[in-house]
């Protein structure tokens, strides 16, 4: 049987090289050997996850490449999650998360996702094309910390703002993430969000980033 | 020295023959919303009717000055024409383009087109929309586009089924994409023959933000190089996006011009393609005419730069949103006219 520190490499390696029958068999191993679940999340799946962020920027790995690492890395999550006690991630968040009404495209929505889920939030997800009313409406019934929207048109884009201004109003702790690639910096501070990336790849690469800073926050 | 007509310039610049002053048109999307609100119409309208389409398409080129007419506005024609139900949005209080909300196709298996795909749904009402708008802006140039093969696989499958059947189902793929490609030189063949005075091909989502440069020489390239092959000049190609590091494979399809949104970096691929290539773009639709904050000055100083980015033309990087400032909008135009009057790389002035 192979060792705690193999089982990590075979998840992390598993994820960048989007072989999932090696991250299944991993995970399991990983399981079956009675370590933590969620050590094996964070420092096997998510580190390879981050691995796949840098390549990315790199101009290394592209969406094709990063959505099939995605699917590595959902097939290690499936086995490792249920066996994470509730709340012992000690995050217990939640988050509203869609495709903007107009845009039918959510694959950079799905990736975001994914980072949520990773991380352990409660994801409420609304789909794609979603009435700009829905997203505050979401919010408000789940009492989320956070709502993420995506829009991958500027012809869609503008509806972002009139939701943020919608929960703002209502809420004004709520945590927006903008995304999508019409979607600037400039455009996410004029909208009034906290948060924006700017393509499919680039959430991954931004939420990575907020992984990375979880598992910062674990290991202290 | 007469000035010459819309229309005259824009086809002397295709031709690189001396212009007047620098053309500013698209290939793309240019409906906006001053000209559909004194028509009297919907934006959720105009996509249906040919008679609207055409008037709302050259009325708002009139009221802006623009050297084009484009139709059509939306990119749901062919998905629509093979039996899937677009939204249209008709109680929305937002400007919303049709869009597929479920496709019928679930597996890249499923895709077949039938022979005759140019005579059914809205492709005939293009085609009457393109010959209307002929009628009534003969001095205008009439431009069409159709998307291109992997772009427009998104309106018909699910478009994570392609990215990862790129490396998973290769073969497939490309089967796939084949039979994109032949479609969409039946529907762009329609619009060419209803009179379109020009075309642009419009490849979206294959930019290096999405897929590599290998996949777009292996798998993107020989598509593109032979819809373009198909066509008469002009002929334009487009892609949004990160264009950098594909820039000079796109010079190399057989495209008249090259068209590229606000990520691409104009000095460089001025150097990469040479003057003699005609370069058009790239202002943000955005930021310049739209953005609630924007100035005038702000607007002239941005399309400034586009020119001096050496484009030959000034074309927006996208749709225009239909949702305009119309003071930024006139001021584009005219800073176009008056600080485009020294020759561009590839096209010299009368």
């Amino acid at each position: 049987m192979a060792s705690k520190e193999e089982f990590q490499e075979q998840m992390k390696n598993g994820v960048v090289e989007y072989e999932e029958d090696t991250v299944r068999e991993a995970a399991q191993g990983w399981l079956d050997g009675g370590y933590d679940p969620l050590e094996g999340i964070m420092d096997g799946l998510a580190a390879g996850m981050e691995i796949v962020g840098e390549l990315y920027d790199k101009n290394e790995y592209f969406v094709p490449e990063v959505l099939m690492c995605a699917d590595a890395l959902y097939a290690g999550l499936a086995i490792l999650r249920p066996h994470v006690p509730k709340k012992e991630d000690g995050i217990n968040a939640q988050v509203v998360i869609g495709s903007i009404q107009g845009d039918v495209h959510d694959i950079g929505k799905n990736l975001v996702k994914m980072m949520f889920d990773v991380a352990g939030w409660d994801v409420h997800d609304l789909g794609r094309d979603v009435p700009l009313e829905k997203f505050v409406e979401e919010q408000l019934r789940t009492d989320s910390e956070v709502v993420a929207m995506s829009a991958m048109m500027t012809t869609t884009m503008l509806g972002m703002k009139k939701v943020i201004k919608m929960i703002k109003e209502k809420n004004p702790n709520v945590a927006i993430m903008l995304g999508g690639a019409p979607v600037t910096k400039d455009v996410a501070n004029l909208f009034g969000a906290d948060g924006y990336a700017e393509s499919a790849g680039n959430a991954v690469s931004e939420g990575i980033k907020m992984i990375a800073r979880l598992r910062e926050m674990r290991n202290k | 020295m007469a000035e010459l007509t819309p229309k005259e310039r824009v086809m002397r610049m295709f031709n690189k023959e001396p212009v007047d002053t620098m053309p500013f048109f698209s290939g793309m999307g240019m409906v906006l919303m001053p000209a559909i609100t004194q028509l009297g119409y919907q934006f959720a309208k105009v996509h249906t009717n040919a008679e609207m389409m055409a008037k709302a398409a050259v009325t708002t080129s009139e009221m802006f000055g623009f050297d084009s007419v484009v139709v059509p506005f939306d990119m749901t024609v062919e998905s629509q024409a093979v039996g899937n139900e677009i939204s249209l949005y008709e109680d929305s209080m937002d400007i919303l383009y049709p869009t597929i909300p479920e496709k019928i196709w679930q597996t890249m298996d499923d895709v077949e087109f039938p022979d005759n795909i140019a005579e059914m749904g809205r492709v005939p009402m293009v085609c009457e929309a393109i010959r209307k708008a002929k009628e009534l802006a003969p001095d205008r140039a009439i431009g069409s586009w159709v998307l291109g093969p992997f772009t427009m696989a998104g309106q018909l499958l699910e478009l994570d089924l392609l990215l990862k059947g790129v490396f998973k189902q290769k073969k497939k793929v490309e089967e796939v994409l084949d039979k994109i490609t032949d479609m969409l030189i039946k529907v762009s063949g329609a619009y060419k023959a209803a009179g379109a005075d020009y075309m642009t091909l419009r490849e979206m989502a294959t930019g290096t933000d999405l897929i590599s440069p290998k996949t777009w020489k292996e798998m993107i390239k020989p598509r593109v190089m032979r819809i373009l092959e198909s066509w008469e000049s002009p002929k334009v190609l487009h892609i949004c996006g990160a264009t950098d590091l594909i820039i000079p494979m796109m010079n190399d399809c057989g495209a008249d011009a090259l068209s590229v949104d606000i990520k691409n970096n104009l000095t460089e691929t001025r150097e990469k393609v040479g003057d003699d290539v005609l370069v058009l773009g790239n202002f943000d639709v955005f930021a310049l005419p739209c953005k609630e904050e924007t100035t005038v000055e702000e607007a002239v100083a941005g399309i400034k730069t586009n020119i001096d980015g050496k484009v030959d033309a000034v074309w927006p990087g996208c749709d225009l949103w239909p949702d305009i400032k119309e003071d930024n909008m006139r001021a584009i135009v005219e800073t176009v006219r008056e600080y485009g009057k020294p020759a561009s790389p590839a096209v010299g002035r009368l």
